[in-house]
């Protein structure tokens, strides 16, 4: 099969998207909208996305789409889910979003194993509101907050999100980090994230990790090399918790 | 008391050298009433009462308001007073400690326990409360409370509410209790009670009712009751 | 499915309980909520209940999640409630004006405790201001203020029922007097009492083949312009404005000659009943008004009643200090009569204080 240049899933009249040149949401929000087709859920899919840059999909698919507030994409989805669980049901969210203002909802729907799918892209920063510091900041970047780089003693440490989701999921939850630079993983990794909430096994969750040129203020190369030389070892990309095991996600 | 479907009734407990019973059941049943008529019923005969405030869910909604003007009856009551519980009332789950140990105190000793099948379980906090042979938990019955009004719902709750020593038919409507609503109501408790073999010990009338209400309508002796709540319910 | 009320008759409840059986005669599908006193039993009931019915519930995190919980399930098209006070009121002020803004039938529960801060658990009148107008918003919101257990359930099977007609957000505002109170009311199946069930539809989920049979929804939010957002307003406004004759309730006796006006709502209103029949007795010509809702106003019928009487005097009397004194003067602005108050923050009133508070100012 030959995938389309633009997938189905997606809603014309919305194209060209918003998002600045050089962001990774675009990507991800692509092999979304792939993954979306190749699953035939379309049609049972409410896509809900939060407050920030995450905002600019509000209208990014032909899929019902509901705007939220700041950090409260997952109750709503949870209430979806919980009236109609023949829908299925995606939260898409960034880091500020799942893991500072939202995180008691993050953390709570994970030990109930809701059976929704949620996407979180990491991007290190605040993008929308002009580059503060988040949650997963690196030590020592700078950001509008910490303009002399982000000092773990007064700030603590980037939150690993993916890492304490799976220690708080039970069985039958589905938690990876995949990154805009390994397309075809994270293409994968988002299949399995609704493959999970289809099969109704559990809570499913992808950290993404994302580039924000515009307020990293980094060239193409820049941007590339930030993504890959500080992001990820930092946040290990791969699956942390799968019920499909090794293997079998193919 | 043992009522059989013949209708003759029998004493079955022993003479017991003090009274111990505990109250339970619906939220709103009249738990807190009967415990409070049923301890000043034991001091009025000059007897000595300990009444236990065991309602960890709904503490001071019954029993707190009521302390002082209960103690001055010459009781002696158990249970958090309303400084005591300052600030704590968001959870309610509180115990006075001296309530763990009420069974090893001299005398009668009457339980106000906390509502359903949780507040039932209350009686696990107190010593010796599984080993007594004194203790008697009694269910305390309003058919006009929508949980239990119906046989089959009356039957379902006290099956849920584990241990029941005997019942109390305690059917009103608050202020518009007419001698129709207590019929109806004590008719179908004992009926229930019957089919469950479990005695009825006494049917509640408010004794503005005395005189009016027939006590040979069923084979269950009357306690005339005084309603407190009103007073601690604001 | 099971019958939730078998027989029309009366019974003896709790106002708590009484919300839980109203929400599953109205139909409710689900509850979310967070324990707060003084509305647990609402929980409690509906938890023990709702599984015999069919019918859901979910404990969340927060209130901030029971509230933008029940607005995803009624997106969803599903008859959601919740049921908070106090500080928890406070939290669900952000899904409150979300569902204000998306037009989201969510009904909701409050249950006056004391204030400000954690303040007492049990009662007071002092969520007025933020039931009514809270959150970022115009206040565009349906609030009943019940007195009885009876309006307790009338008013919650009514409130599912205005929240789906007209998608506003709706509150039963009562108090933890109203909540642990035990009085007798009739329950009855409100289609057996020709009361029709609003039909709920979702705004997402939709059936049909997007791009063939329908487009997709997108439910908007959030505006990139002031002028947008203004044309959405004032579309909001006047939508709202609209339909306010249709909501507006209220209760008025003995104004017809009276000399002082005892204004008061929710439960004070009982007070103020036995406090101008007392009075009156004496000969002293009081009378009664009291809005049911809050949210909208009765401000033509108060002023009617103002005007109709020639009273001298208008006596506000609550358990807050004041908030139900500037609701009423934003709403009858322009009145020459004399407004006294009797502020009680945070306890109860019983006939003599009005009574007492009459005579003082007579």
């Amino acid at each position: 099969m030959i995938t389309p240049a633009i997938p189905k899933s997606w809603y014309l009249p919305s194209k060209p998207h918003k998002f600045c040149p050089g962001c990774g949401h675009g990507i991800v929000l692509k092999a979304l909208g792939e993954v979306i087709d190749e699953l035939e859920i379309q049609d049972k899919t409410v896509f809900g996305c939060d407050i920030g840059c995450s905002l600019l999909s509000w209208n990014f698919f032909a899929c019902d789409s509901t705007q939220t507030h700041h950090g409260r994409t997952t109750p709503v989805m949870v209430g979806i889910k919980r009236a109609r669980p023949e829908l299925i049901t995606i939260g898409y969210m960034g880091d500020g979003g799942g893991y500072s203002i939202g995180s008691q909802h993050l953390l709570n729907s994970a030990v109930r194993n809701e059976k929704v799918t949620l996407i979180l892209v990491n991007n290190t920063n605040y993008g929308m509101t002009g580059g503060q510091m988040a949650p997963t900041t690196l030590p020592g970047q700078k950001t509008e907050t910490t303009p002399y780089g982000r000092d773990p003693e007064k700030t603590g440490y980037p939150t690993k999100g993916p890492e304490f989701l799976a220690e708080l999921t039970p069985e039958g939850a589905y938690i990876a980090r995949a990154t805009v630079s390994k397309y075809k993983q994270l293409k994968r990794f988002l299949k399995n994230a609704l493959r999970n909430q289809m099969e109704g096994n559990g809570f499913s969750f992808v950290e993404v990790l994302s580039t924000c040129p515009t307020n990293w203020r980094t060239n193409a190369q820049q941007t590339w090399h930030f993504l890959e030389e500080e992001m990820e070892p930092v946040f290990p990309v791969g699956e942390l918790k799968s019920p499909f095991g090794k293997g079998g996600d193919k | 008391m043992v009522c059989r479907s013949n209708g003759r009734c029998q004493d079955t407990q022993p003479v017991s050298a003090r009274v111990v019973e505990a109250y339970i059941g619906e939220y709103a049943s009249g738990k807190s009433e009967m415990a409070i008529n049923r301890a000043l019923e034991l001091k009025s005969q000059g007897r000595q009462v300990t009444l236990v405030d065991l309602d960890t869910v709904e503490p001071f909604y019954t029993l707190r308001p009521l302390k002082e003007f209960l103690e001055q009856q010459g009781l002696t009551v158990i249970g958090l007073s309303k400084p005591d519980s300052f600030g704590l009332g968001e959870t309610g789950a509180m115990l006075a400690p001296a309530a763990r140990w009420a069974l090893r105190r001299e005398g009668d000793v009457i339980f106000d326990v906390g509502y359903g099948v949780y507040g039932a379980r209350t009686l696990n906090l107190v010593e010796d409360a599984e080993s007594s042979a004194e203790l008697r938990v009694i269910a305390v019955i309003n058919y006009s409370r929508p949980m239990t009004g119906s046989k089959a719902r009356i039957i379902e709750y006290i099956k849920e509410l584990g241990r029941v020593d005997a019942l109390v038919a305690n059917t009103h409507l608050g202020d518009e209790t007419t001698l129709e609503i207590i019929e109806e109501g004590t008719r179908i408790i004992i009926e229930c009670a019957e089919e469950m073999g479990i005695p009825v010990d006494y049917i509640a009338v408010d004794k503005k009712f005395s005189g009016k209400w027939n006590p040979d309508l069923f084979p269950v002796p009357v306690k005339w009751i005084t309603r407190y709540m009103p007073a601690a319910m604001w | 499915m099971l019958k939730v009320v078998e027989e029309t008759k009366k019974a003896f409840l709790t106002g708590n309980e009484t919300i839980a059986w109203a929400a599953l005669a109205a139909g409710a599908d689900i509850m979310f909520g967070y324990p707060i006193t003084p509305q647990n039993e609402v929980m409690h009931y509906w938890t023990r209940l709702a599984p015999k019915y069919g019918r859901d519930f979910l404990q969340t995190e927060d209130e901030i999640s029971a509230g933008f919980t029940v607005c995803g399930a009624v997106q969803a098209g599903k008859k959601a409630f919740t049921a908070t006070a106090g500080p928890g009121n406070v939290l669900m002020q952000e899904p409150f004006g979300m569902a204000e803004a998306m037009r989201l039938p969510i009904f909701a529960v409050i249950q006056q405790r004391g204030g400000p801060s954690s303040g007492t658990v049990v009662y007071s009148q002092q969520e007025v201001a933020l039931t009514t107008y809270g959150g970022n918003g115009e206040g565009f919101r349906i609030v009943y203020s019940t007195a009885t257990h009876q309006e307790i359930y009338d008013y919650t099977i009514k409130g599912f029922n205005v929240a789906w007609k007209y998608r506003w957000p709706t509150f039963l505002l009562g108090d933890g007097y109203q909540a642990k109170m035990r009085e007798p009311l009739e329950m009855y199946d409100p289609e057996e009492r020709g009361i029709k069930l609003e039909p709920t539809y979702p705004l997402v989920g939709l059936p049909g083949k997007i791009g063939e049979d329908r487009e997709p929804q997108h439910l908007c939010n959030i505006y990139s312009l002031e002028e947008e957002l203004y044309d959405v307003v004032t579309r909001l406004a006047a939508e709202y404005e609209k339909i306010v004759p249709e909501l507006i309730e209220w209760q008025e006796h003995s104004c017809e000659d009276a000399d002082i006006i005892i204004l008061t709502h929710g439960i004070v209103s009982r007070a103020a009943d036995d406090a101008v029949k007392a009075l009156r007795a004496q000969g002293i010509k009081a009378g009664y008004f009291r809005p049911i809702t809050l949210r909208p106003y009765p401000a033509q019928q108060l002023r009617e009643a103002i005007a109709k009487s020639g009273a001298k005097k208008l006596l506000i009397a609550e358990s807050s200090y004041g908030q139900f004194e500037r609701l009423t003067k934003q709403e009858i602005y322009g009145e020459t009569i004399k407004i006294e108050t009797l502020y009680m923050p945070g306890v109860g009133i019983v006939d003599y204080d009005i009574i007492n508070k009459v005579k003082s100012v007579l």
